[in-house]
């Protein structure tokens, strides 16, 4: 499941929990030996051999075959993984130091953040300001503007921007997935015996962004229980921290929003904790790093330092040991202004529901870089479902445009060989398996939909 | 002869688009003013002697015909005709001296500083307010603010003093106080002035030659009246004086009746390039046009 | 008689304390509105230390006037601290509205006062530009903020474009207004001084528009304050409004309160600004 798993380990499959090499308690124990350097190899190794091998089963059928030291070796020949590691892991001297990154304060763009009070920027040599930001209609245009360098986005949001929904069409890129899981419905409190969402028709509910995946995953666990979420309830777009006020004032009934919002709600008395999103499709992207493709071109060494600074933080962030410490980075009102005690039970997943239980969840958020281009797929047919998406895209290049599973790509074709088609895998969205091959397929089994 | 005519009206008309054709205030209009001399118009409202008194200001234009001042033809306004405005005019914002010295500026723009104040000053003396030079307008009585107004005209030196009914807004003490001071100046300096007035006695006090206007539209000139009493006449005497009566009841004659019905029963050998010019005997029998 | 005399006090002063009596009963019902009623309901100690206090002790949500003079007194203390780009004092907040303010309005002033000469000096120009004014007047200031951002890319010149846009008609209205109206009989005078347009611009039509033109830019401070910080809440980076914001972010009502206070002062000041220059310009008449 984690992205800093080594590839060429036949044993390991890429995309489940558990340490991944057996000597460790954990996962996190596992990871804790590796170094940074390390670690970057082995994201970079990891999307190439996801390049070559979409499917886990064919790679450890090929890994087994031929022994890994040789599959290294082959590979390297025709793939040079150090110099892709290398562009990443050391990066020539930045183009351009002084950068801005834009944030929303949510615990969804904890590895963007803490990169600055925790250095992950400055070792990279970069100076970089993290500037916080209104909306997620502000944090794009001041982006398209060039106003930031790069910035904190849903990660529907760059598709939206390259597909031209919402915005003129500008190529967009999200070089890292920031979090995955992390969000939750929470309920006003009066609706708590209300739980089974088949009975919420009239209900009013509100998400971040008409491009999230809150808004995404809201319509489709509405539309798994018969509930139509554009005739049945309301959903409107509302700033995060108006959700709590609207859900105070009882103009809305629930949310299904971004941490600590939910958790925000339940400190202040005025909501509970339904459902966490991990509980509808696990290992689901919710924030993304986002950067345009100019940016990309036009900077590559300051794009690597900066991809480097956020993997190394997402790396740190993913280790249950250190939630308490990035916590404290991130509260004060530099930052997040939060509580920390509510940063605190977002992240380390111990936390009061609402409803007087304290439930220990460790996985209620985590953190990994890696960019599924399944996950964009998914991202697409939800559009397209929901009449975002009015005309027929291909899913698959599409995808590969915008989030970028690995700069092998890029760096193939620089050495006149031809990239692999996709990096994808396929995944359950509750209990409802998602294949990237089959997307019209999946996206014409919905009972409930607008198009498509 | 050329005296005779430093200011001559030749012909002159204004007409107003109205609805239906147009209105015409006053057609074919002559008259002359030689230089020195102090020349009143009187006549009913909407005669248009304000007219008059605003072409010769070149404020308003004319429809046709000429003004010809000392050879010119008048062109627009011009700093040789300062104006008296009856509501004074005065510019609030700035003291009496800045109001006076404002006109001084403008007649002399090269002029030093010193220079504008010294000439300010001199004209503000003249009208007797020395000592109130850093007042406002708002802190001066309506006499005091005309005073100012006087002060500024005569400020620039100009050729002709055209004053529109300009003591009418004033209690009748003060007004007979001003029009003192007027006639004191203008004699002195020898000022050809034209004033409108619909006040009898202030035009026989003041003026040598008083011009009727018929009542409008289509307004003329009906007759211009000079005046026999002496040149030193003082205002509080002027009753007694010989010919007083013959005159003023010839005016006010006028003014009832004749103003009114003077278009339709022209007399004999009216000539409206010519009005005719009537010199009243100094005996109270107050005579005839002839 | 004598008595009463030695209780009589200047009108001034009486209304000032009905003042300061309103002010007490106001703050007194506020605190009393906000007291907390005490432990709601029996918890387990450990859920409760992870709440918060309006959830344990039914703490109001509004923060009662002890907890905003607190605040309010902390910003004061401090108002120049700067720990971090998102994390800067409140006084620091202000000059940046300030400054936005100040551009976007003499950006306004700048243009508004010539055109709106041109407007009031020539019927025509009045006439022909009187259709694009009465559009664009009542468009609502932030309505152009996504306008701005798209076409000029930059979000701190949006703003201040944003103040330029709503300061601009109630002085373009009010310059139009002021000069069209001068006194015929001021003109005349300076007619018949021939004096020339540009000094008759400035030297009669200026000094006789000024106190409407001062009244346009009265009504303009207003409403370019008002605007900024909403702007400000929008675009956020700096600024007052984007205080506002980040608190509002935090649910933090007192620091929301606090600075709705702070603004409605630096409001109140710069409209006593304008109001002084507007007395110097007015005469009597």
């Amino acid at each position: 499941m984690s992205s800093f798993d080594d590839a060429f380990d036949p044993t390991r499959r890429l995309h489940r929990g558990g340490c991944s090499c057996g000597a460790h308690a954990s996962q996190a124990a596992h990871e804790a030996e590796l170094s940074a350097d390390q670690q970057i190899e082995r994201v970079v190794q990891g999307g190439v051999m996801r390049a070559l091998f979409p499917r886990d089963a064919t790679r450890r059928a090929f890994l087994r075959a031929v022994g890994a030291p040789a599959a290294m070796a082959a590979i390297s020949q025709l793939l040079p993984l150090g110099t892709i590691s290398d562009a990443l892991a050391q990066g020539a001297k930045p183009e351009k130091t002084d950068l801005k990154v834009g944030f929303i304060p949510i615990t969804c763009a904890t590895p963007i953040i803490m990169a600055a009070p925790m250095g992950y920027y400055s070792k990279q040599g970069l100076n970089v300001e993290v500037v916080k930001t209104a909306g997620w209609a502000v944090i794009r245009d001041k982006t398209l503007n060039k106003e930031y360098d790069a910035a904190h986005m849903l990660s529907p949001m760059p598709l939206a921007i390259s597909l031209g929904i919402g915005s003129n069409a500008v190529p967009y890129t999200i070089p890292a997935i920031e979090n995955i899981n992390g969000q939750a419905i929470t309920l006003a409190v009066k609706h708590k015996d209300r739980r089974d969402p088949k009975t919420w028709k009239g209900m009013k509910f509100a998400v971040p962004f008409d491009f999230s995946m809150h808004n995404y995953l809201l319509r489709y666990y509405l539309a798994e229980n018969g509930i139509d979420p554009d005739t049945d309830v309301q959903i409107r777009s509302v700033p995060p921290p108006d959700m709590v006020a609207n859900l105070r004032a009882e103009n809305i009934d629930g949310f299904l929003g971004p941490d600590p919002i939910n958790q925000r709600a339940v400190f202040d008395g005025v909501g509970f904790i339904h459902v966490l999103s991990r509980e509808l499709w696990d290992g689901h992207p919710c924030c993304a790093f986002a950067a345009s493709k100019s940016f990309i071109t036009e900077m590559p060494n300051t794009y690597g330092a900066l991809l480097r600074a956020i993997i190394e933080a997402t790396a740190f962030a993913s280790k249950a040991e250190n939630r308490k410490q990035v916590a404290e980075a991130i509260a004060p009102a530099n930052y997040l202004n939060q509580p920390l005690t509510v940063i605190e039970q977002a992240l380390t997943g111990t936390y009061a529901d609402g409803l007087g239980n304290i439930r220990r969840v460790p996985n209620r958020v985590d953190f990994d870089p890696f960019p599924w281009e399944s996950f964009a797929v998914w991202i697409m047919t939800q559009m397209k479902r929901w009449g975002q998406l009015k005309t027929d895209v291909d899913y698959a290049a599409v995808a590969k445009q915008v989030f970028l599973a690995t700069d092998a790509a890029k760096l193939m074709t620089e050495a006149g060989l031809t990239p692999p088609t996709a990096t994808s895998k396929t995944f359950f969205v509750m209990g409802r398996e998602f294949d990237p091959a089959k997307a019209d397929a999946y996206l014409a089994s919905f009972p409930i939909k607008r198009a498509g | 002869m050329a005296d005779e005519r430093f200011i001559s009206i030749e012909g002159i008309a204004r007409r107003y688009p109205a609805p239906g054709g147009s209105t015409t205030v006053f057609e074919n209009l002559w008259l002359g003013i030689p230089r020195g001399e102090f020349v009143c118009m009187i006549g009913h409202s909407g005669c248009g002697k304000t007219t008059v008194l605003n072409v010769l200001a070149g404020l308003d234009a004319v429809s046709d015909g000429e003004v010809i001042v000392d050879g010119k033809p008048i062109d627009g306004p011009s700093l040789d005709r300062a104006v008296i405005f009856q509501s004074h005019a005065l510019l609030p914002w700035r003291s009496v001296l800045g109001n006076v010295a404002f006109a001084v500026t403008s007649r002399w723009p090269k002029a030093s500083r010193v220079e504008v104040e010294k000439r300010a000053r001199a004209a503000i003396a003249l009208v007797g307010l020395a000592g109130s030079e850093h007042k406002r307008p708002a802190e001066l009585s309506g006499g005091m603010k005309q005073r100012v107004g006087i002060a500024r005209a005569l400020s620039i030196e100009p050729k002709i003093l055209l004053m529109d009914e300009p003591f009418s807004a004033l209690d009748a003490l003060t007004r007979g106080t001003l029009q003192d001071e007027v006639r004191r100046i203008c004699l002195s300096t020898g000022q050809t002035s034209f004033m409108i007035t619909h006040d009898v006695d202030e035009a026989i006090y003041l003026a040598d030659r008083i011009v009727l206007m018929t009542n409008g539209p289509q307004a003329c000139v009906a007759e211009i009246v000079e005046n026999p009493l002496p040149k030193d006449r003082a205002r509080t005497g002027l009753h007694h004086a010989p010919g007083y009566y013959a005159l003023r009841n010839h005016l006010i004659d006028f003014l009832v009746t004749r103003s009114a019905s003077f278009r339709d029963a022209k007399p004999e050998g009216y000539d409206q390039r010519h009005p005719p010019l009537i010199r009243p005997t100094l005996n109270d029998t107050p005579r005839q046009a002839a | 008689m004598a008595s009463l005399a030695s209780f009589r006090v200047s009108p001034a002063l009486r209304a000032g304390l009905v003042s300061l009596a309103i002010l007490t009963v106001l703050l007194l019902a506020w605190h009393l509105a906000t007291s907390g009623s005490g432990p709601v309901q029996a918890m387990d100690p450990e859920y409760a230390k992870l709440m918060g206090k309006t959830a344990t002790e039914g703490k109001s949500a509004m923060p009662g006037p002890l907890d905003v003079g607190r605040t309010l007194w902390g910003h004061l203390r401090d108002p120049f601290y700067v720990k971090g780009a998102n994390d800067k004092g409140i006084g620091i907040q202000l000059a940046y509205s300030i400054a936005r303010v100040a551009a976007g309005y003499l950006a306004a002033v700048l243009v508004a006062v010539p055109v709106g000469f041109l407007i009031g000096m020539s019927p025509l120009m009045g006439r022909a530009l009187n259709p694009f004014i009465q559009v664009m007047k009542p468009v609502s200031p932030l309505a152009w903020m996504p306008l701005a951002l798209y076409t000029i890319k930059d979000s701190q010149a949006s703003s201040i474009f944003v103040i330029f846009i709503c300061a601009l008609w109630p002085m373009l209205i009010n310059t139009a207004f002021g000069v069209a109206s001068v006194r015929k009989e001021w003109l005349n005078v300076a007619r018949t001084l021939e004096v020339r347009t540009l000094r008759r611009a400035l030297t009669v039509i200026l000094p006789a528009a000024a106190p409407t033109i001062l009244t346009g830019m009265r009504i303009s401070i207003g409403i370019a304050w008002l605007v900024i910080v909403a702007a400000e809440m929008l675009v956020g980076g700096t600024g007052i409004g984007y205080f506002v914001w980040n608190e509002w972010n935090n649910l933090s009502i007192a620091n929301v309160i606090s600075s709705i206070l702070v603004i409605g002062l630096v409001g109140m000041a710069l409209d006593q600004l304008l109001a002084r220059a507007q007395r110097l310009v007015t005469f009597p008449e």
